[in-house]
């Protein structure tokens, strides 16, 4: 019992990481029709970048932990804007034309050169980083189950931040501009908005929303690596597609589920943890087999 | 005789739209069918479906005899049908010929040995198939034929459109769809494309087309039966003058009440 | 002629680049290289000649070279790469089958041949290598068939990052130590031993030579071949090729299988010369590196890939100062290049099937 319920926490943490990154994956796809390869590698540059607040702070004597916990998400929100604004704006845009393929090797490309940067410059970079514990780490005896407190406001916050995305998209005149151009760009120009405004303003967006996986990531195992965007970057690909790419709702759905899968996956297989990445990386295969378009089903637009 | 090509009930929709909607039609062999219709009327989605690139949602096609419904797009080639796009879909970094060996696909071996191992017999079917081409393209457009090794994406609108055309003509197929070869041409310059046409038609003998067009002199000159779409329906058929004087095709064009 | 001066002008160029130790002087020929260069791509220089006279010069180069274990050593690195790109390109340069699991698929060649090594004649452990590639190519034929561009990419990365991450937990793989290898021996020839008095690399580079060669020799002549046309057809429109008869799932298959063949083998020569292999040697950023090759040399161009496999395995040896940047560095000269120069140094050129 208490093994479950630390299972469900463990899957449900993993759950929102993925999908803060999905969702942005499939607000870049919305507006733009293109995969921006490098949004797991921008969730690492948010880590590092609220590492380096961190760092910055305590050397200055700022020892509080709400000071030095606004200051890491501050500063994780700021790097991943100025990165995705930065891709949106030189990569992506100006190449808008070019074969989809194109699009998706600058990306890559480009997560390289962040991933690549964080090595090579942080501080010892190419080690993994100790990142340090911000929340409270107290919690509530349940029986056996020991819940957190940590992991619920970490909980709380993802889910009041796609919460708050999803507002935004729906309720607001700049949502609606997104929508606008996500549902067609020729239009949406013709009726003044103004579209490079609009994929700046969704880059940055979906890449507030990466800073905070990437610090949630950090806090929830007191660690983060130059290659973690990697694994995040793929598998929040993975379940935006398996939610529909380009569908707020599936990117949310998928990142639980890939979570889910994943879980049990390693509750059911022997050697489950060694294989933890092997599993994860072969569901994604497995599922790209089965349900390509995925779940929901992509809007296929190709005119013959 | 019977007809070449007879669809039953031919429905295609998409979510709640239906693009074609209980469609009759039957073409005879040799002969030239217009296909009109407004915007948006199912003229291109009938392709589509004909060709397996969507498949029907309710229906029947038959095709020299065989029921082909349910046909993938390369069964549907290799039984003789061959199209060309609304909009220009070569492969314009690779050169003309090899457009048009694209088209030929059917005729052509394609195993690893014969294409690794024997290459003085693929030299000589290359040769073969290069004079073949040329004599095709020299029906339409004689100096185009002399520039087969230059790359698609360097030449004019105009001359697109003839490689697309040979490209769907290479293959000797028994049904050609011409799916608005006008778009983007003048209408002098459609005028002589269909006559190119016509002319490797005759030569041919047994090929039947069925044409998709806008340009109403181009479908009162060269067809000999009209069917008109509206909303996925047929709405009329017959000679063009007959069909240009029906109430409902002149309302379905017009809007008028 | 003109061919045959290229060459040795080439040749020569490549000798004092290799021999070249101070890094002042090898600054200053890279600089020269580099205004030969674009004074050739201004001056519209065209060059054709047989591919003999490229496999001569390289083999001149080595004889120049016998006694320097170190260049010949990257002159057989050079090789090899250029023999696994080379299957790279005949699936993403022909077919339009992406692939970031390049260096996997190299690395499912060289772990082959270092369980099969103390087994079985080496000559068919490499066969063997390619073999395998092949086949663990086909488990990602499914996904890599029923989805496009992205998805395809998606997946094929995602094997990239299992398969490094299954080498370093599997124990009987050697986990992270790897494997070592035996000695290659190919009937009379015994490849650790010196060639008279030089090198014993002299071998290797003799084989990744015939490698080169019958690498090239196929995938120049499935270009040129019907195969080429219908590859490019489906890499180009999926849907006229499908409406012209053309079976997409089936060209794709056989560009991928062929590709992986290709790269496998490359892998376990590359397992055999090094002589030990680690989960290190195959990492996802080594399939961006292959990719990156394909990029910047010019995607379907034979010629260009070798060029870049030089540039990119050459340059981080002679120029230390860039060995520990040089992902970033191919990474964002990759970038450039998609940005401003797409079709590569060497651009494809247009195929004349008759000539």
């Amino acid at each position: 019992m208490a093994l479950l319920g630390q299972y469900a926490m463990n899957g449900a943490m993993l759950g929102m990481m993925y999908a803060l990154v999905a969702v942005g994956f499939t607000l870049f796809f919305g507006v733009l029709d293109v995969i921006q390869f490098s949004h797991g590698d921008v969730v690492a540059a948010g880590a590092f970048a609220g590492l380096l607040a961190y760092a910055a702070l305590s050397f200055f004597g700022v020892h509080a932990p709400g000071v030095l916990l606004l200051a890491v998400i501050l500063a994780a929100a700021l790097a991943t804007i100025v990165v995705g604004v930065l891709v949106a704006r030189f990569l992506v845009l100006p190449i808008k034309g070019a074969p989809q393929l194109n699009v998706l090797l600058v990306t890559l490309m480009m997560g390289t050169v962040v991933r690549e940067c964080i090595r090579l410059f942080f501080p010892n970079g190419s080690q993994p980083q100790r990142f340090p514990a911000l929340l409270p780490s107290s919690g509530w005896n349940l029986g056996a189950f020991y819940l957190r407190f940590d992991n619920v406001i970490l909980l709380t916050c993802g889910g009041l931040l796609i919460a708050a995305t999803h507002l935004l998209i729906t309720r607001t005149r700049l949502g609606l501009a997104i929508r606008a151009v996500a549902q067609d760009e020729e239009t949406a120009r013709t009726m003044g908005i103004d579209f490079k405004r609009v994929v700046l303003v969704t880059f940055a967006l979906g890449s507030v929303l990466a800073a905070f996986a990437g610090v949630m990531d950090g806090l929830y195992y007191n660690e983060v690596f130059f290659g973690m965007g990697l694994l995040l970057g793929v598998i929040g690909f993975a379940a935006a597609i398996l939610g529909g790419l380009g569908n707020l709702y599936g990117a949310i759905v998928g990142g639980f589920l890939f979570a889910a899968l994943q879980t049990v996956g390693a509750v059911a297989l022997p050697f489950a943890s060694a294989y933890k990445d092997v599993f994860a990386f072969g569901v994604v295969i497995v599922l790209m087999a089965v349900r390509p378009t995925g779940l929901i089903g992509e809007r296929v637009s190709e005119r013959v | 005789m019977t007809a070449l090509l007879s669809c039953r009930a031919l429905t295609r929709r998409f979510g709640g739209l239906v693009a074609l909607d209980r469609l009759d039609l039957e073409v005879e062999r040799g002969t030239v069918l217009g296909l009109i219709g407004p915007n948006g009327s199912g003229k291109t989605t009938f392709f589509n479906v004909l060709t397996g690139i969507f498949p029907a949602s309710g229906g029947e096609i038959g095709f020299d005899g065989a029921a082909i419904t349910d046909l993938a797009p390369q069964q549907v080639y290799r039984i003789g049908i061959a199209r060309t796009f609304q909009r220009s879909r070569l492969c314009l970094p690779l050169s003309i010929f090899d457009n048009l060996m694209v088209g030929n696909h059917r005729h052509l071996r394609h195993d690893l040995w014969f294409n690794l191992v024997r290459r003085k017999a693929l030299r000589r079917q290359i040769g073969e198939q290069f004079a073949a081409a040329r004599e095709l393209l020299r029906i339409f457009d004689p100096p185009l034929a002399e520039r087969m090794l230059e790359p698609a994406g360097r030449i004019p609108m105009i001359d697109r459109r003839r490689v697309e055309v040979c490209r769907a003509l290479i293959s000797r197929p028994k049904l050609l769809l011409l799916d608005e070869p006008s778009a983007g041409m003048t209408h002098d310059e459609t005028l002589r494309l269909m006559d190119d046409i016509l002319k490797v038609q005759q030569q041919i003998g047994s090929l039947t087309i069925i044409l998709i067009e806008h340009e109403m002199s181009v479908i009162e000159r060269i067809t000999s039966r009209c069917v008109v779409l509206n909303y996925g329906k047929k709405i009329a058929e017959g000679a063009y003058a007959q069909v240009a004087q029906d109430a409902q095709v002149k309302q379905a064009y017009l809007g008028l009440e | 002629m003109k061919a045959a001066a290229v060459a040795a002008v080439a040749t020569a160029f490549a000798w004092l680049l290799l021999r070249a130790e101070s890094q002042t002087s090898i600054s200053l020929l890279l600089l020269l290289a580099v205004a030969a260069g674009v004074a050739a791509a201004r001056l519209r220089f065209r060059l054709s000649g047989p591919s003999v006279l490229a496999f001569a010069a390289v083999a001149v180069l080595a004889l120049l070279l016998r006694e320097d274990d170190f260049s010949l050593l990257l002159l057989t690195r050079i090789l090899i790469v250029v023999v696994a790109c080379l299957g790279l390109n005949v699936q993403f340069g022909y077919a339009g089958v992406v692939n970031f699991a390049g260096a996997s698929f190299f690395g499912v060649g060289g772990y082959t041949a270092a369980i099969l090594a103390p087994r079985l004649p080496h000559l068919l452990v490499l066969l063997l290598g390619g073999a395998a590639a092949a086949l663990v190519g086909s488990i990602l034929i499914l996904p890599v068939l029923r989805t496009r561009g992205h998805y395809a990419a998606l997946v094929t990365i995602a094997f990239a990052l299992l398969f490094r991450t299954f080498l370093e937990v599997n124990d009987t793989l050697g986990g992270p130590q790897g494997l070592k290898l035996p000695e290659l021996v190919i009937g009379p020839f015994h490849f650790n031993d010196p060639v008279f008095d030089a090198s014993f690399y002299l071998r290797y580079v003799a084989l990744g030579l015939v490698l080169a060669a019958l690498a090239l020799g196929v995938v120049q002549r499935l270009e040129r071949s019907w195969i080429g046309v219908a590859l490019d057809a489906v890499r180009l429109d999926e849907i006229a090729a499908a409406s012209f008869g053309l079976s997409i799932a089936r060209w794709k298959i056989a560009a991928f299988t062929i590709g992986n063949f290709i790269t496998g083998v490359a892998g376990a020569l590359s397992a055999f010369m090094i002589g030990f292999i680690a989960p290190n040697n195959y990492a996802f950023s080594e399939s961006l590196i292959l990719v990156s090759i394909l990029l910047l040399g010019g995607i379907g161009n034979p010629w260009g890939l070798a060029l870049a496999s030089a540039i990119v395995i050459v340059l981080p040896e002679k120029l230390q100062t860039i060995q520990e940047y040089r992902f970033l560095i191919f990474a964002a000269v990759v970038i450039l290049i998609l940005l401003f120069r797409p079709a590569g140094l060497l651009p494809r050129p247009l195929r004349r099937l008759k000539t």
